[in-house]
């Protein structure tokens, strides 16, 4: 996020798209219902008719993928109208000739044939957005996880710059993470080209300033694999072995045969977790770890926050902190870690991290967190990003043009699947469907069918049905309702009786190599 | 009645913490003060409202009822001598009204044992403890009726302690106390009482919205606003001192052994009313919403109330903590409204 959580509560508008931020961040959605009784404006772009959608002064519902078109549509009308913010382009970017170029060809009409949108809406939107004072836009998993993730992302970057609703409090761009500590791992490192702090690994000076850190020489300087890419080299015994943390891609990555038959090409599989997920069923070697109770340490939230957590009960069995279970992996290995405590972990994140100086462990025992950037131990941390200047610079746009999902529906496959999370469970369901009231809240899996194909297809609310795509099938209950449009279905990859990602497609973002779990073609019949 | 000096009453709580699990009002290293194990560097009497009334000591959030092992059960009872410390009349009349629900027509032997075993000292309120309290209106404060076993007034630079039971007395049988008049003592608390009392406004519209809801005059579309908005996570009855209602489940460990527990629940949840059919008589959150809040304002029970004025106590807290705003404080002057 480039806001903190706060800022919501002195917004003027926000623009909520793909996130169904009650369901799934209920704190940020307080904060956006809290808002819109003071007085707020919500403008909520999103195909579903989620719960926001009761609060919102305007809900555009577009068609499945077609996130780019809508927002070029929206800048087009901000330029054709002269509603953009002038001296911010001209002060703050690069870039913009190009911009308007692209977007000149998505007038309202032209939007309305893609994306299902009529023309008046999305000027209506357009106008909404560019004339706020501060405005902020909302957006998670609905933006980025499709084939054009990383265009669509740019978009709402585009969007907000040319709008000037970037770099003053409560206006900016906020993607809010799905986990308490995704933000964490991916400011460690946890990703295939950077260390910590998103330093390259390709940057020489970078790579020589861990090698003495760490002791050693010949870091590789090249990027590692995606998880997308490491499953089809797993397949093709390119890789060998795989060492798995806490992540159960047995249920959460797309095409699950596929992926059980790339884990099943492994030679050695190694998963570490809290429970015997579907994942660790098939390893060779399962380290138990410590759960989040039961080990201390930081976790960084959406807001870029680094707050620190105690153990609170001792861990049953085996089960140890993942960090000491590493630690004995690397010395066995032939390189000994000599870490005595998280403490001591991360004195090394502020030593060779620069967004992370002056996190210490120390600071974090008498606050409720600090936000990075905080480059020294003075420093209170940063509230929101890109105040002044953007850390590049000027901030440049980077127009994208409209792209269909991979997989759009035919003849054959006539429905859309658009795929998600509900309220009560997490993810693949290893910890919350073990949780006795958030398994009784939502114990059966489901899929959400429109009451008009219902009708056509014979179908009554409660009927079980069977979903089908061009790489298997999964039969769940039907819930007839006008949450989601016509020809449209969705469902979640919460439950192993009804494995979604047995349908979704393996289709990825070229850059992000993220898969397009929100939109894949299937048909759907009534079990008999 | 006793008095003790103020500067005297750490020591006598850690004497009292060598023979009893004493929880105590404690500043953690951040700031925020809670009810937590006493501990000398830690205790504090500057702690106004603690976010939870620590109902976990009678009803844990999870504990286990009965353990199978090979296929034989046994059953799990545990409980320990325990002081409550400094607890407000509020969660006073909170605990006594959970402890009458949890033992009037079945005795809930978890539970009572737990509540046997407690020793309950409750310290006086000279005043409001933030913005939310109105335990005037709701005849549960700002100093406790029955109930406890000692009861604490600051007097400044001492306290004056009133004896509310032979278990209270015991603990004041050796310590630095010094005895004093009752008469004197009595006056004074009268004092204290009359101006806390002024201090803590009567809300009005309480009584107003219990009247509206007893003669069915409350307005469907306030059950309907505040349901769209509710997000369900049930803190509303994790933080009241007079909801007791759990979850039982059953985890198996291996073929013929596990255990059944028990875990804290709420009626805000729409599992709790749905039936095995899946029919549901509370279909929406609008509906469980006025269930709670009838529960508490017109479905209350006359001998569980202990002579207060309904199924709330007044502490505020589901005002407190509501992130969307959703109190016994904003329900009532919404009914009000209308």
């Amino acid at each position: 996020m480039t806001n903190s959580i706060n800022e919501f509560e002195d917004a003027d508008l926000f623009l909520v798209t793909g996130s169904n931020t009650t369901a799934q961040h209920p704190l940020i959605g307080s904060r956006i219902v809290n808002a819109k009784e003071r007085g707020a404006k919500l403008l909520l772009i999103d195909p579903r008719e989620i719960p926001l959608a009761g609060f919102a002064d305007l809900h555009l519902r577009q068609n499945i993928g077609t996130d780019v078109a809508v927002l070029n549509g929206m800048m087009n009308i901000a330029i054709e109208e002269d509603l953009y913010d002038k001296g911010f382009v001209e002060e703050r970017t690069e870039g913009f000739e190009q911009l308007k170029s692209t977007v000149s060809r998505y007038t309202p009409r032209v939007v309305e044939k893609i994306s299902g949108i009529p023309a008046h809406d999305l000027e209506k939107a357009a106008r909404m957005y560019a004339i706020a004072d501060k405005a902020m836009i909302v957006y998670a998993m609905g933006i980025t996880q499709h084939t054009t993730g990383t265009d669509n992302v740019k978009t709402c970057a585009n969007l907000a710059m040319l709008t000037g609703h970037i770099g003053r409090p409560s206006t900016g761009v906020n993607p809010l993470r799905g986990q308490n500590n995704v933000q964490g791992a991916c400011d460690m490192g946890a990703l295939p080209n950077v260390y910590s702090g998103y330093q390259p690994v390709a940057d020489p000076a970078i790579k020589k300033k861990f090698e003495e850190a760490w002791g050693i020489q010949g870091l590789d300087d090249k990027a590692g694999l995606t998880i997308t890419d490491m499953m089809v080299a797993a397949r093709k015994g390119e890789i060998k072995s795989l060492y798995i943390m806490g992540e159960n891609p047995m249920m959460s990555d797309p095409d699950t045969s596929d992926i059980e038959h790339a884990l099943s090409s492994l030679e050695f599989l190694v998963v570490q977790d809290i429970f015997l997920s579907e994942t660790a069923a098939k390893a060779d070697v399962v380290f138990p770890a410590a759960s989040f109770a039961e080990k201390e340490g930081t976790y960084t939230n959406t807001e870029r926050r680094v707050q620190i957590t105690k153990k609170a009960v001792a861990s049953p069995g085996q089960a140890r902190p993942d960090w000491e279970i590493i630690c004995d992996v690397s010395r066995l290995a032939g390189y000994p870690m000599n870490y005595s405590s998280p403490a001591d972990v991360m004195k090394e994140i502020n030593d060779l991290t620069p967004s992370y100086s002056g996190i210490t462990y120390k600071r974090l025992e008498m606050c409720h967190g600090l936000q990075w950037p905080c480059p020294n131990e003075e420093h209170p941390g940063t509230g929101y990003l890109h105040r002044d200047r953007f850390s590049k610079g000027l901030g440049t746009f980077l127009p994208c043009e409209f792209k269909p999902l991979a997989e759009v529906p035919d003849e054959e496959y006539d429905f859309f699947l658009t795929t998600g999370r509900i309220y009560y469970h997490y993810h693949t369901g290893t910890m919350t469907r073990r949780t006795s009231i958030l398994e009784r809240e939502a114990p059966v899996p489901f899929v959400e069918v429109n009451p008009d194909d219902a009708k056509r297809l014979g179908i009554r609310n409660g009927d079980q049905v069977e979903v089908t795509s061009r790489r298997g099938s999964i039969k769940a209950r039907a819930e007839v309702t006008t949450r989601v449009p016509k020809r449209v279905v969705f469902s979640t990859f919460h439950y192993y009786e009804a494995p979604v990602n047995l349908l979704t497609n393996a289709a990825f973002d070229p850059v992000a190599k993220i898969p397009e779990y929100k939109g894949c073609a299937v048909k759907v019949r009534r079990c008999i | 009645m006793k008095t003790l000096a103020k500067k005297d009453l750490k020591g006598v709580v850690k004497a009292w913490a060598e023979k009893y699990h004493v929880l105590a009002p404690s500043r953690m290293a951040k700031g925020d003060c809670i009810f937590d194990t006493f501990q000398e560097e830690s205790f504090s009497l500057d702690y106004k409202k603690p976010p939870l009334f620590p109902k976990a000591v009678f009803l844990p959030h999870t504990e286990v009822v009965f353990e199978v092992k090979d296929n034989k059960l046994h059953e799990v009872i545990s409980a320990r001598n325990t002081i409550l410390f400094g607890i407000r009349s509020c969660d006073m009349m909170g605990l006594l009204q959970s402890t009458s629900f949890m033992t009037r027509d079945r005795d809930d032997i978890f539970y009572s044992t737990k509540k046997e075993r407690a020793t309950i000292i409750v310290m006086a309120c000279p005043g409001p403890q933030n913005e939310t309290c109105f335990c005037t209106t709701t005849f549960s404060g700002p100093v406790a009726k029955k109930g406890f076993d000692l009861m604490f007034f600051d007097m400044g630079n001492d306290f004056i302690i009133e004896t509310g039971s032979h278990r209270g007395k015991e603990l004041l049988s050796s310590g630095p106390f010094t005895d004093m008049d009752n008469k004197l003592a009595g006056e004074k608390i009268k004092t204290f009482k009359e101006k806390a009392i002024r201090d803590i406004p009567v809300v009005d519209e309480v009584y107003e919205a219990m009247r509206r809801l007893k003669d069915g005059a409350a307005d469907q579309k306030v059950w309907e606003h505040f349901g769209r908005k509710c997000i369900v996570c049930g803190g509303c009855a994790f933080v009241c001192p007079t909801c007791t209602c759990f979850n039982v489940y059953d985890q198996e460990s291996a073929p013929g052994n596990g255990v059944r527990a028990r875990a804290w629940d709420a009626c805000l949840y729409g599992g709790f009313t749905r039936e095995a059919s899946g029919h549901n008589p509370r279909p929406n959150q609008a509906s469980r919403l006025k269930r709670r809040h009838e529960h508490k304002l017109l479905y209350y029970n006359e001998s569980d109330i202990q002579d207060s004025l309904c199924g709330c106590v007044g502490c505020g807290r589901c005002s407190d903590y509501c992130p969307v705003h959703i109190g016994t404080l904003e329900v009532a002057r919404e009914i009000v409204k209308e």
